[in-house]
């Protein structure tokens, strides 16, 4: 009697102490993405107010045949699979090298601190300017000392797309290589006796023994890259705005365009509907994996 | 034998290959930000020259200045940080420690708020504060700040909480000192450094924040991410200034960064480490 007595209490502690957040987290949060769906099967032009209204599922039928829709999914599967297989295989031959390091490793995990906490806007404002600028940046220098010639590095579509990608990766390598290297200096150094004495190659007992020891770090950084990757904005918008034309345009971008530059919100919340549905489909997916690894 | 130091100039090799990579951005503005605008534009790129002051005398205290604008980051990141950890403290203490109600199903919620695109909230964010009228202030901006860090602030103190020895509490309860002075006099101050990593990931987010920035500022709120951009426009790019200032809008956020640097790692792999496990 006076135990159930307590456990009703201190539930009742619990519930009071969590409420609140809670209440905040559904309205600040919940409510705004059951409006945003709510707005997706709305006509909803701000640049022609009058004709706005109920518009059932048009917004998602002009989807289907909007080329431009299925260009920027494509841009980000690229965008996304691109930076997270990029950041974790240097990531992770990073690691790997800086292990070696007998002394100084700590002055690296400083420097490694750099780029995560640069905001990505400035981040972005600084390769567009300071690096990758025709003439004036740093890239075009380097390529024009080693006799390749000057580039359009943000303005020719295919390399802008090239040029995000490294910008991106620039940023988050960094994290990847932290976490890893974390995980590897977190092995007891005695597994690999037993290894060395049987004589296996350094790629054996990388293959063998390291990989499947750190693979749950590993995990871990696909997952939060993708996640990052997925809701990437700022760095693409202040390198290239999107451009050109629409080269660099994930579908972040596309909805934020179509949302506030062309003034279209309903179909810019059918956009960023399709956006939350691909980002939780991706999250579920991925913690499943992490379920059975 | 005759390969070690082959082998160890090649690792000091990519160290200092690295260290140069990693911070080549904020070095290169930094000496840019010295310039004046025609050493920047000499090619080959100049490495020598006479530096200047100018440039941050500009950005800070003449006609384009971003004082304004760093008062205006810091107003929201400090009342976002504040708001957040009054609410996710109590929050977290009861998702790690307490007996919660379906704390399974909350957990994962929590976590699922951390994982929203965020051009997916800005959206309905701006009808609805431009419904109220509360674009371009300040508590239309923290709201939308809140969504992002409060989730985030949340999973990182559960991980600090369940961090601390369970007898700790025991002890607290056992002189019927009652959980909520259990919570405040003994867990709280064994808490204080995850409170403090806490609240520095929750300002430099905010400090840093730029789509949500970008759709709310106006003329009286523009913090100073969006105003970065005052230094560039399609006839000229002021890349001096631009330099200079983001130089003093960066170096807030680089010094909380290498002072909170032991606990990047954790802040960062929150939520993925914990989320959808045990929980």
């Amino acid at each position: 009697m006076q135990r159930s007595h307590l456990a009703a209490e201190e539930r009742r502690f619990a519930l009071a102490l969590f409420l609140p957040a809670f209440v905040v987290l559904v309205l600040a949060t919940t409510f705004p993405l059951v409006y945003l769906v709510w707005n997706s099967f709305l006509r909803l032009d701000l640049t022609m107010p009058w004709v706005s209204g109920f518009a059932g599922g048009d917004n998602y039928a002009r989807m289907l045949a909007d080329a431009r829709f299925w260009h920027s999914l494509q841009l980000t599967a690229i965008y996304t699979g691109a930076t997270v297989v990029l950041q974790v295989l240097v990531g992770l031959g990073l690691a790997l090298l800086v292990m070696q390091i007998p002394k100084g490793q700590g002055v690296l995990r400083v420097a490694a601190i750099l780029p995560i906490v640069l905001a990505p806007v400035v981040v972005g404002l600084f390769w567009r300017t300071l690096v990758l600028a025709p003439d004036f940046g740093v890239a075009d220098f380097v390529t024009r000392s080693l006799g390749l010639g000057s580039h359009n590095w943000l303005g020719d579509p295919q390399l802008a797309l090239a040029s995000v990608i490294a910008i991106h990766t620039w940023q988050w390598t960094p994290f990847a290589f932290l976490v890893i290297l974390a995980s590897l200096s977190a092995l007891p150094p005695d597994i690999y006796e037993a290894a060395r004495i049987d004589r296996a190659s350094a790629w054996q007992r990388f293959r063998y023994i390291t990989l499947p020891l750190i693979r749950p770090a590993i995990v871990v950084v696909v997952i939060l890259r993708m996640m990052t990757a997925l809701s990437a904005f700022a760095a693409i918008f202040a390198a290239t705005g999107g451009g050109p034309g629409t080269a660099t345009e994930i579908l972040n971008l596309y909805a934020y365009r179509a949302s506030f530059a062309e003034l279209n919100i309903g179909y810019g919340s059918a956009l960023a509907v399709v956006l939350l549905a691909l980002t939780m489909a991706t999250a579920a997916l991925l913690f499943s994996v992490r379920k059975s690894a | 034998m005759k390969r070690a130091p082959a082998r160890a100039a090649m690792l000091g090799l990519v160290a200092g290959l690295l260290l140069l990579v990693w911070s080549f951005p904020v070095l290169w503005g930094l000496i840019t930000s010295l310039k004046t605008e025609r050493d920047v534009l000499a090619y080959p790129p100049v490495v020598v020259f006479s530096p200047t002051l100018a440039n941050y005398r500009d950005v800070l205290f003449g006609a384009t200045t971003i004082l304004p604008n760093l008062v205006s980051s810091l107003i929201v990141a400090v009342s976002t940080t504040a708001v957040t950890m009054l609410l996710a403290i109590p929050a977290a203490y009861a998702l790690a420690r307490l007996d919660l109600p379906a704390k399974r199903a909350t957990g994962f919620y929590v976590l699922a708020t951390q994982m929203l695109p965020p051009v997916g909230l800005v959206i309905p964010y701006f009808l609805m504060l431009r419904g109220l009228g509360w674009l371009d202030t300040y508590h239309g901006m923290v709201l939308l700040y809140i969504t992002a860090a409060l989730p985030f602030a949340i999973w990182l103190m559960v991980s600090y909480f369940e961090e601390i020895p369970r007898e700790m509490e025991e002890a607290a309860l056992l002189d019927r000192a009652g959980r909520l002075r259990a919570l405040w006099h003994v867990i709280l101050p064994q808490a204080r450094g995850g409170i403090a990593v806490t609240v520095v990931f929750v300002f430099l987010n905010a400090w840093n924040e730029f789509l949500f920035a970008v759709v709310l500022a106006g003329n009286r709120v523009r913090p100073v991410t969006v105003a970065m951009f005052n230094f560039i426009s399609v006839e000229q790019t002021q890349w001096a200034r631009l330099a200079a200032a983001a130089i003093v809008a960066m170096a807030p956020v680089i010094i909380l960064g290498l002072l909170a640097q032991k606990h990047i790692v954790k802040g960062l792999t929150v939520g993925a480490v914990k989320g959808g496990g045990r929980r």
